[in-house]
């Protein structure tokens, strides 16, 4: 391939996969300019590195660890503000039990509320909800959601994009998404969706 | 179930429950935990029911956080590309 063809299709490449990468920008500094600033850096990194590039088939796994490392390398610094749950109350190192028992108890309350339909959750509860609730979540949690849940990359390929072990992936799941069940029923509280009424013998 | 093969081992809430994620991401690769998981969603409603839940939440999700690069991103990354 020359290096024309070889710049022709990495440049398809990041078309195809631009609003992940933005997405997944956005997510991390939650800001849109720094979004936008951190993809166009992560994309001449790219393409600097591009002879490590082993795969072309994991071009996405690939890319997403850069934009990554870049965040962390230049961007974190500036965008670090406050969460709503400390990463040392939920440490990943935690016993399969203990993440199974707080998978259990923490989204009861949510669930249930959320799981009678006359509460019409999926109308009262918006995107805006939803992202405000993502926000909360300590950044390692954060990122794996979106890499899998939103991206739809295997536990393979988020861990490949991260540097951890797949099986960090998996337990970040867990607590990922029990963490923001937990932070989407604190939201719903706090904006008013759920009622007095809806909260007795169901507070958290 | 086909016959001979409706000797599936029980597995507890707990169990199911634990590997309720896996089940949604795709990763519950080995067909006998798979197997034993589905089994006990037909005969427990409650994790039935969760099991719908978390789908729902999870394209949720996925449709909230999904964005669009803006216009201006695009043309910046077609200009710094051809530059490249
Ligand atoms: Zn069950």
């Amino acid at each position: 391939m020359t290096s024309t063809e070889a710049k022709t299709w990495f440049g398809q490449s990041i078309e195809g996969c631009l609003d992940s990468l933005y997405g997944l920008a956005m997510r991390l500094t939650r800001n849109a300019a720094d979004a936008e600033d951190l993809v166009s850096e992560s994309v001449t990194k790219a393409w600097s590195a591009i002879g490590t590039l082993e795969d072309r088939n994991r071009f996405r796994p690939w890319i997403f660890r850069i934009l990554h490392n870049c965040y962390i390398s230049d961007y974190r610094k500036k965008s670090v503000r406050p969460v709503a749950y400390s990463y040392d109350d939920y440490a990943e190192e935690g016993e399969e039990d203990d993440i199974t028992s707080l998978l259990i108890k923490q989204s009861a309350d949510f669930l249930s509320w959320w799981g009678n339909p006359e509460r019409e959750f999926a109308n009262k509860l918006l995107g805006k909800d939803i992202l405000a609730a993502m926000e909360k979540l300590p950044e390692a949690f954060r990122v794996a959601v979106v890499l899998v849940n939103v991206e739809g990359l295997s536990y393979d390929e988020a861990a490949e994009v991260l540097g951890v072990p797949p099986g960090t992936i998996r337990s970040r799941m867990k607590r990922g998404r029990t963490l923001l069940q937990k932070a989407l029923w604190e939201h719903a509280v706090d904006s008013g969706l759920i009622s007095d009424n809806e909260m007795k013998g169901s507070k958290p | 179930m086909k016959e001979g093969k409706d000797k599936i081992e029980e597995i507890d809430c707990m169990e199911a429950i634990n590997g309720l994620y896996a089940y949604l991401d795709g990763e519950m690769a080995d067909p006998g935990t798979l197997a034993k998981f589905e089994h006990h969603l037909e005969h427990c409603h409650s994790c039935y029911s969760r099991t719908q839940l978390e789908t729902a939440l999870g394209q949720l999700i996925k449709k909230s956080a999904k964005d669009t690069a803006p216009e201006k991103l695009q043309t910046r990354l077609k200009k710094l590309i051809q530059g490249l």
